[in-house]
C-alpha cells in the first residue's frame, strides 16, 4: 500500500507541475508578436527593424515597470532630490562615477582604445587624488572629459549581435548583449573584488546599488516624465530611443552620455536625456 | 562592336559622374547652413524669452518661426511613412495640419521651462550625403548643457531642418516609431492617429493655459 503512495513532496510538485507549464506555455506562446502578413513588405521591414518579436512580454514588463515606477521609483528619486542639496547629489554622483571607471578603463583596453583608456586612467588617479577620492570632478576641469564604456558596448565592438529587444522592470529597455554586459560589469567593478567579503563590504555595495538607482533615477526625472505624458506611445518611443542611443555609444559618437557625467547602469540608462520627440527645440 | 558598346559605356560613365557633380554642387553649402541654425535658433531663443508679451503672443511667434524653418510637410510624410500612402486625402491634409500643431505646442506649453534658454554653435559641421548636421549646445539654467545636432536640407532652393537630434535620437526616427505602433495597434487604421494627435494637441493647450 504505501508503495503506491507516492511522497507528498513529489506529489505537490505534479500538482504545481501542471499549471506552471501551462502558465509558461500560454506566457510562451503569447510573447511572440504577431508576425505581419508576408506578402506586406513594408510591415515585415517594419517588423524586422523595430526587433520586438518578444513585444507581447516585453509591453507586459513595461506596464509592470510603470507600476513600481510610480510606486516607487520615482517618489524615491523626488524624496532623493528634494532632501539633498544639489551640492552633496554631485558629490554623490561624483564619487559613483569614480568608482566605475575602472569597469570604463577595461572596457576601454578589451576595445583596443588605448587613448580613451588613458583619459579614463587620467581621470582616475586625478579625481582620486586631488579630488578626493572621487568627490570632485577636478579631471574634467584638467581637460579630462569623461566617457562611459560597458561591456555591452565592448560586445558590439567585437562584433556579437544585439539580440532581440527585452524591457525588464525596474531595469528598463535592453537586449541579451546588454544584460550580459551589465553583470560582467559588476563582475569588473572594483567593489565585487575589494577585500573578503564581509558585512561592512555588504553594507557599501547596497548603499552604492541604491544610490546609484536613485542618481540614476533622479537624473531621469524631467525626461521620463515627458516620453510619459508625451508620448502617444512611450513603449515605442522607449525602444526607438535606447537602441538609437546605444548605437551612437557603441560607435563613440556624440557628446557625453548621461552616464558618463554620472554613473552608468550600462543596460538601464537608456532613456534620452532629450524629452519629448516631435518638436525641433531644444529640451530635457 | 566591342570596343564601340565600351565607347559608349564608358561616355555614360563619364556622364552619370557629370551628373552625380551636378547633383552635389546643388547640395547645401555647410556655411549656409550654419548660418541658416543660428538664424533660426535666435530667432526661436529670442520668442521664448520674451516674457513680457502674453503666451499666445509667443507661440504665434514660434510658429512663425517653425512654418518658416522645417520642412513640415516632408519631415510629417517620413514620419508617417508607409501609411501615408494608406491614409486619404483628407487624412493626410489633416495629419499635416496636426504634426504641425503639435511642434508648436510642444515648445509653447514649456515656456516656463525652457525660460533663460541660451544656445551657441558647437565644434562640428559635419557633411553627410543629402545634407547637412550643424551640431548646437543648448543650456538653460541649473541643468547641464546638451548637445543638440540640425540637421538642414535644401528643400526648394532654401535651406529647412528636416531633423532634430538630441544626445544620439533623432526625433523623425522617434516619432516614426511611436506613431507607427499607434497605428499598427488599431489595425492599421490612420484614423485612431489623428485622434490620439487631437487629443494631445488639447492636453497640450491645457498645459499652457495653466
Amino acid at each position: 500500500m504505501s508503495r503506491m503512495t507516492p511522497p507528498r513532496q513529489s506529489l505537490m510538485a505534479k500538482r504545481l507541475a501542471v499549471p506552471v507549464l501551462a502558465l509558461g506555455l500560454a506566457l510562451g506562446l503569447s510573447a511572440c508578436a504577431t508576425r505581419p502578413d508576408p506578402a506586406d513588405a513594408e510591415a515585415v521591414a517594419e517588423f524586422n527593424a523595430n526587433n520586438d518579436p518578444l513585444e507581447p512580454l516585453n509591453r507586459g514588463a513595461y506596464f509592470v515597470h510603470d507600476g513600481i515606477d510610480t510606486l516607487v521609483l520615482r517618489p524615491a528619486a523626488e524624496i532623493y532630490r528634494v532632501f539633498l542639496p544639489p551640492e552633496l547629489r554631485t558629490a554623490i554622483r561624483n564619487v559613483l562615477a569614480n568608482l566605475r571607471t575602472p569597469v570604463i578603463l577595461v572596457n576601454d583596453l578589451l576595445q583596443g582604445d588605448t587613448q580613451r583608456a588613458a583619459t579614463t586612467m587620467g581621470r582616475f588617479l586625478v579625481n582620486t587624488t586631488v579630488g578626493i577620492g572621487g568627490v570632485f570632478d577636478r579631471a574634467t576641469e584638467f581637460g579630462l572629459l569623461g566617457h562611459t564604456e560597458d561591456f555591452g558596448q565592448t560586445l558590439a565592438v567585437w562584433g556579437a549581435p544585439e539580440g532581440p529587444y527585452l524591457f525588464i522592470p525596474v531595469l528598463g529597455p535592453s537586449n541579451p548583449r546588454d544584460l550580459v554586459g551589465t553583470g560582467v560589469d559588476t563582475a569588473f567593478h572594483p567593489l565585487t573584488w575589494a577585500g573578503n567579503s564581509g558585512e561592512t563590504l555588504e553594507a557599501i555595495t547596497i548603499t552604492r546599488t541604491a544610490l546609484t538607482a536613485l542618481d540614476t533615477r533622479e537624473s531621469l526625472i524631467e525626461t521620463v516624465e515627458q516620453v510619459r505624458t508625451g508620448s502617444l506611445d512611450p513603449y515605442a518611443t522607449i525602444r526607438s530611443a535606447y537602441r538609437q542611443r546605444r548605437v551612437v555609444e557603441i560607435r563613440n559618437q556624440g557628446g557625453a552620455p548621461a552616464a558618463a557625467r554620472g554613473t552608468g547602469f550600462g543596460a538601464g540608462t537608456g532613456v534620452p536625456q532629450q524629452g519629448r520627440p516631435g518638436a525641433p527645440t531644444p529640451q530635457r | 562592336m566591342q570596343t564601340l558598346d565600351r565607347r559608349s559605356l564608358l561616355i555614360a560613365a563619364a556622364g552619370l559622374a557629370l551628373m552625380g557633380r551636378a547633383a552635389h554642387a546643388q547640395q547645401i553649402d555647410p556655411a549656409r547652413a550654419t548660418a541658416f541654425i543660428q538664424q533660426t535658433g535666435e530667432e526661436l531663443v529670442a520668442a521664448i524669452n520674451a516674457v513680457g508679451a502674453p503666451v499666445a503672443q509667443r507661440r504665434e511667434r514660434v510658429a512663425a518661426v517653425l512654418r518658416r524653418a522645417v520642412d513640415v510637410e516632408g519631415v510629417g510624410r517620413f514620419i508617417l511613412g508607409r501609411f501615408w500612402r494608406t491614409a486619404s486625402a483628407e487624412q493626410q491634409a489633416e495629419y499635416l495640419k496636426l504634426f504641425e500643431e503639435i511642434l508648436i505646442r510642444n515648445l509653447s506649453a514649456r515656456f516656463g521651462e525652457y525660460q533663460g534658454v541660451r544656445f551657441s554653435l558647437g565644434r562640428s559641421q559635419a557633411r553627410t550625403e543629402e545634407d547637412v548636421l550643424v551640431n548646437t549646445v543648448v543650456e538653460r539654467p541649473g541643468t547641464a548643457a546638451f548637445g543638440l545636432d540640425w540637421r538642414v536640407a535644401e528643400v526648394g532652393g532654401v535651406p529647412r531642418v528636416v531633423d532634430v537630434i538630441a544626445e544620439g535620437t533623432s526625433l523623425r526616427l522617434t516619432t516614426r516609431s511611436e506613431y507607427s505602433s499607434v497605428i499598427s495597434r488599431n489595425g492599421g487604421n490612420v484614423g485612431s492617429l489623428l485622434t490620439a494627435m487631437r487629443q494631445q494637441i488639447q492636453q497640450l493647450a491645457a498645459r499652457e493655459g495653466g
